[in-house]
């Protein structure tokens, strides 16, 4: 790993083959404020250059996975307030690792409410599970403000008329972790609430087995889909498909089940940027 | 404000709920000729009366809605003819969708909704249903091709449920339960007895939110189903910046500090 990168508001750390990118502001519930905002995109920098981390789970320390922007200490840093209003505008947020272009595996440990902004990192997750005393709401309309990328994303990967109420009803309803579950927001409720990080880490265990490549290449067709008609989609899929071919991983794989041993794949390097 | 007299359909407002009722109990609220227009009037309505800020569709007697009246096709002489260039030109005006209308839209399931009832389910922003709801496709089961409404609800809901529908046809039908399941709709209202009062009380939950704001969100989400994720977002981020310097913007985080209900803007 490069030299180490020091944090402020988050916890970046590695247990065997999973990077941890922990929210850590559990007295703000864990709001985005200016030096998150920047401590973020460096964060899923760090995580997606070590070739060493396969898998990425993203939780919050504290009661609170992640609740939006921190609008009282950004309107007490107006160049911050503006930078991220630019971005948005722009449609150039980095908060995520979609918005980053990582193409690691990442999964969303939801250890509590997830409120209006924090469904950023549900709906750019690849998988998403929580704990069971977990809940979701989007507060926007209930203080005049546009709910707009995080529902729309989600809107595409789930029933869309659970997202278009949950939208609308602002901070009258949540959505709790049962029915999410049902909805298919999420694949697995943990149940204590406790054992979240340590499912966690089984459910990236078991993903870091997996061929690096393949699953980056994999990515990038499955997001890649989201962004057109399902002839573009399958066509744009073949072509990640058939970049593998000729990969190490990709015989080594074949061979490594019919020997019956572990197989040993490529160490990715970092994925980030553009699908080529 | 006055509403028209209309004689297929109610128009009421309770406080800041419009409803529009669904009023031909004794044809299970199939859609004549007659309705068809008169839905496009009373959407506009509702969407001019200030005072609305949400709107609840339901119907009158043991059906919400059945699609179109078949024995009129059926007994007319000129049968779907009479619709071939609303739909060869996509020209329809029945739904909210239909007529972009921005404020919300629940629609409220009471008992059977059959083929183009599927409308209403697929253009609302939010669906609940009576626990004795059943819904069911028989488009194909008459040699008719259904494809708008469940093209519409093929982007909103997994879609291995819709395309059962439509080729069961008639001889299946999904409850309440499993559309809840499905997250087709979010809420089963159980005595269906209850349904309006719980529609109601749903509609005065979303009312307490800024109008300006729901707007804007409405159609950033139904926008994002016409692009690409990417481009979506980009379009949503414009509606969302749309909403800077509305007085909604400043008067909800300033309601919230004060712990006090928010003043909306009223359009």
């Amino acid at each position: 790993m490069a030299a180490p990168v020091s944090y402020e508001t988050l916890i970046v750390e590695r247990r065997g083959a999973v990077g941890w990118l922990v929210f850590d502001r559990p007295d703000a519930a864990n709001a985005m404020d200016a030096t998150m905002l920047d401590e973020l995109e460096r964060a899923w920098a760090e995580l997606d250059a070590d070739p060493e981390v396969r898998v990425i789970v993203n939780t919050g320390a504290g009661r609170a996975f992640q609740t939006g922007l921190d609008v009282v200490q950004l309107s007490r840093d107006p160049e911050a307030l503006r930078e991220q209003s630019r971005r948005t505008k722009r449609a150039e947020l980095r908060l995520t690792g979609w918005h980053n272009q990582v193409w690691k595996p990442i999964i969303a440990a939801v250890n509590g409410v997830c409120a209006g902004g924090g469904l950023h990192f549900v709906a750019d997750a690849d998988i998403v599970i929580a704990s069971s005393d977990a809940t979701f709401l989007d507060p926007h309309v209930s203080i005049g403000q546009v709910s707009a990328y995080e529902t729309i994303a989600l809107a595409r990967k789930s029933p869309m008329e659970a997202i278009t109420r949950m939208a609308l009803t602002g901070r009258h309803e949540r959505i709790t972790a049962a029915r999410a579950h049902q909805l298919g927001i999420v694949s697995e409720v943990v149940d204590p609430p406790e054992g979240l990080r340590e499912a966690a880490q089984e459910l990236a265990d078991k993903i870091a087995l997996n061929s690096p490549t393949a699953m980056a290449a994999t990515k990038r067709a499955l997001w890649g889909a989201l962004e057109m008609g399902l002839t573009d989609a399958c066509r744009a899929g073949s072509a990640e498909l058939v970049a593998m071919w000729g990969h190490p991983d990709q015989t080594e794989g074949p061979l490594a089940f019919t020997e019956r041993r572990a197989p040993r794949w490529q160490p990715l390097g970092p994925t980030r940027g553009e699908p080529s | 404000m006055t509403y028209t007299a209309f004689e297929c359909l109610k128009v009421e407002r309770h406080g800041p709920v419009g409803w529009l009722i669904n009023d031909r109990p004794h044809q299970l609220n199939a859609m004549s000729a007659q309705m068809r227009d008169e839905f496009a009037l009373a959407w506009q309505e509702l969407d001019a009366d200030p005072d609305v800020r949400v709107i609840v569709h339901t119907g009158e007697g043991r059906a919400f809605q059945t699609g179109v009246d078949v024995s009129e096709i059926a007994g007319d002489g000129v049968g779907m003819e009479r619709y071939r260039e609303s739909l060869e030109n996509f020209d329809l005006h029945f739904t909210a969708w239909h007529q972009q209308v921005w404020k919300p839209v629940i629609t409220a399931v009471n008992g059977i909704c059959a083929g183009g009832g599927f409308h209403w389910v697929a253009d609302a922003d939010i669906v609940i249903a009576a626990s004795d709801a059943q819904f069911f496709d028989p488009h194909v089961s008459i040699g008719q091709v259904v494809a708008i409404e469940a093209i519409g609800l093929l982007r909103k809901m997994p879609a291995e449920a819709v395309m059962r529908m439509a080729f069961v046809g008639r001889h299946e039908r999904l409850s309440a339960e499993r559309a809840y399941e499905l997250g087709m709709i979010s809420q089963v209202v159980d005595p269906p007895e209850r349904l309006r009062e719980a529609a109601q009380e749903l509609a005065e939950k979303i009312a307490l939110n800024s109008p300006a704001a729901m707007a804007a969100t409405k159609r950033a989400l139904w926008g994002a189903l016409e692009l690409g994720l990417t481009d979506a977002c980009r379009a949503g981020a414009g509606e969302l910046v749309s909403m800077w310097g509305h007085p909604d913007q400043t008067e909800g985080p300033l309601a919230f500090a004060e712990k006090r209900d928010a003043r909306w803007q009223v359009e």
